[in-house]
């Protein structure tokens, strides 16, 4: 994927930019907020990172342009300020996601994979089975009122269950729908991913069954 | 009156009124004093009159002193019906002629010779106006001086002389009670800029510094001059203080990503045993360092807002569930059950949205690090007229002697070394700055919960 990242901290933009390449993204590092501007002007990126202080033009001046020019690039934004004086947040002018420097940057990496994938055309509609409901542009299932926090292959996998109930799938039919051919997992990672599954949908009207050396279905309680 | 020891109004109300109660007493004291000379002077003419006639009508006759009264003498006197008359005349001998011969005149008798005298003195019991009048004689067979003593009950005097005081301290009072009134109305008419002053200094939004600019008299402009000198000072202060926040946020935090940065960049793979367990120690560190440094800025922040920043009807859920999903790290582990939950209430408050986000943020993130083992839930719903947003976690708790230390900064829940820093401080803050409370609930079989409380935005617009 392509990120642009606009910092003007060396060792800060150093880092994050050394820390997408490893894991296979190209990055442009802009460290002027004029020359971000420009380069947005004419490339389509993925991801934008995007520090709100910059010289010559902020963050929220470039974060406007580009909602003004209707761009789709998911936008996360790096602060180092505080909000004593702002009275407009980042979320309000058009970002997608915003992290308070300093931050972690395994959370920074796994926020980033969120919007991308987002970006990327992953289906967001939403799923429902039972009283569940699935909202993958929250990374949450809500059942009844309640939203639960979903782990990216947890929502892979609830979305797997939830789009055909009844349907029984097979534990290899899960395991590959989730990690791919590529991977080399145990098929005990899909117990583990049910069990998790299970925990966090306690109390829904629909559960996964499991089918003993057959596979798991989801089965809605329509009929209490 | 103790109540309104430092009234201005109460401190003249009184001290006019003193004054006129020392005038008034002053002049009534005057009008009986001259009601009583008045009185006097008007029965003792008639009184004098009385006795020079009955004197005119003495004649010699052969030697002998010859009586004989006038009826016209007592008719001016029965005027004051209710008084009894005494008189005596005395001849140049001394003897009583006729009249009562124990009504004694009082004075020497020689000494009203040229004038008639008129003076107070008593007779059996009773207070009177004793007159004494002289004539002479110069007949050969009798000369000398024959007197004539005409004494009056004072009663009609008196009655004359209450009445007219009366009257007169009567006068003196609607004087007095109208120049009160009139003194009561001028002071509330004069103090009216005061409470003008007031209203306009109380209407005013918290964050409105500028200088007032209300018509006022010329002796109060010292006293609004102070005032806008003082808003000005407090103005600068203020700003100061919000540009002293801002640079010190961004000069710290900046430094303090760069070196998490290359911290990151070190890698752990590449690096021996005990270099590594070093890394993780300045990994460790520089965590703890961003989150206080974070938790500083956030709490001089959310004690700046409480101030500076108009509050407004905002959404609850709206700002808790950004709060959550700030607050909750996608790297958390995936064995812990994270959930958010609001109920159809939509609860409503008065508040500031990014002090009250900073406060839910804080209490999660107290959660998160401190209590959850494996469950954490947030909840928000109205009850009895308060919004209530409670956090639940699964771990320990704290326990119930500790609640009130840890709302203040720095304080440590033992159990769980490290500091607690200033998470609950900061949303103790905002809560008391919107009118509510950070509360805790005992910990019980399902888990520990911290609630934050906040008074319901009642009716609509703000």
């Amino acid at each position: 994927m392509r990120i642009l990242l606009v910092e003007d901290t060396r060792d800060v933009g150093e880092a994050i930019a050394r820390r997408f390449k490893a894991i296979g993204h190209s990055v442009d590092w802009e460290t002027s907020g004029a020359a971000a501007a420009d380069i947005l002007d004419s490339t389509g990126y993925d991801l934008v990172i995007l520090d709100v202080m910059l010289p010559e033009l902020d963050g929220f001046e470039i974060l406007r342009r580009l909602r003004r020019a209707k761009s789709p690039a998911p936008v996360l934004v790096l602060t180092a300020r505080s909000e004593v004086e702002d009275r407009v947040e980042a979320l309000d002018l058009g970002a997608d996601d915003y992290l308070l420097k300093p931050f972690d940057f395994r959370e920074l990496e796994a926020r980033a994979r969120v919007l991308m994938r987002r970006h990327a055309g992953e289906p967001t509609n939403i799923i429902q089975c039972g009283d569940i409901i699935l909202d993958r542009a929250s990374r949450s299932a809500r059942v009844g009122r309640r939203e639960i926090q979903l782990k990216r292959r947890e929502i892979s996998l609830l979305e797997i269950l939830a789009s055909r109930p009844g349907r029984v799938f097979s534990k290899d039919e899960l395991l590959q729908s989730l990690f791919g051919f590529d991977e080399d997992v145990s098929p005990n990672a899909v117990e583990l991913y049910i069990g998790r599954l299970r925990k966090k949908l306690d109390c829904a009207k629909a559960r996964i069954v499991t089918l003993r050396g057959v596979g798991y279905q989801m089965v809605p309680d329509d009929t209490e | 009156m103790t109540r309104n020891d430092s009234s201005l109004f109460t401190r003249l109300a009184v001290l006019v009124s003193l004054v006129l109660c020392v005038g008034a007493t002053a002049l009534a004291s005057a009008a009986w004093y001259y009601a009583r000379a008045a009185a006097d002077d008007a029965y003792d003419r008639v009184l004098k009159g009385a006795a020079l006639q009955m004197a005119d009508s003495l004649t010699v006759d052969g030697g002998e002193l010859i009586v004989d009264l006038p009826a016209s003498a007592f008719e001016l006197l029965g005027l004051a019906e209710r008084d009894r008359l005494f008189y005596r005349i005395v001849d140049p001998e001394g003897k009583t002629l006729t009249g009562y011969a124990d009504l004694a005149s009082g004075s020497d008798l020689s000494a009203v010779r040229s004038d008639p005298v008129v003076q107070n003195g008593s007779y059996s019991g009773d207070p009177v106006r004793i007159v004494v009048v002289a004539r002479a004689f110069s007949d050969p067979a009798l000369s000398g001086w024959a007197h004539v003593i005409v004494a009056q009950t004072t009663e009609a005097r008196r009655a004359l002389a209450a009445e007219l005081t009366t009257r007169a301290v009567l006068l003196v009072l609607i004087m007095s009670v109208m120049a009160l009134a009139g003194t009561a109305l001028a002071i509330r008419y004069a103090l009216q800029p005061v409470w003008r002053l007031g209203a306009a200094l109380n209407s005013r939004d918290s964050q409105d510094l500028k200088p007032i600019e209300v018509d006022m008299p010329r002796e109060m402009r010292p006293f609004v001059g102070s005032i806008n000198h003082f808003m000005g000072r407090l103005e600068r202060r203020v700003s100061q203080l919000e540009r002293f926040i801002a640079d010190a946020a961004h000069q710290i935090r900046t430094p303090l990503t760069a070196l998490t940065a290359q911290v990151d960049l070190l890698g752990h793979d590449r690096l021996g045993p005990e270099a590594r367990q070093h890394l993780e120690r300045v990994q460790q560190r520089a965590e703890e360092l961003a989150r206080l440094t974070n938790q500083l800025l956030s709490h001089a922040m959310v004690i700046h807002r409480a101030d500076a920043v108009r509050l407004a009807p905002v959404n609850l859920v709206d700002i808790a569930r950004r709060a959550f999903r700030a607050a909750v790290p996608i790297t958390l582990s995936p064995d812990i059950i994270v959930s958010f939950e609001a109920d159809e209430s939509d609860p409503r408050v008065l508040g500031d949205a990014v002090s009250l986000r900073e406060a839910i943020v804080n209490v999660i993130d107290n959660a998160l690090r401190h209590g959850t083992l494996s469950r954490l839930e947030v909840k928000v719903s109205s009850q009895a007229g308060n919004a209530v947003i409670e956090v639940e976690d699964d771990g320990p708790g704290i326990p119930r002697e500790a609640w009130e230390s840890v709302t203040q900064r720095f304080a440590t829940p033992k159990q769980n070394g490290g500091t607690a820093g200033l998470g609950f401080s900061i949303a103790a803050e905002v809560a008391s700055a919107h009118g509510g409370t950070l509360g805790f609930r005992e910990r019980n079989e399902h888990g520990f919960v911290v609630v934050l409380t906040l008074p319901l935005l009642t009716g609509e617009g703000d």
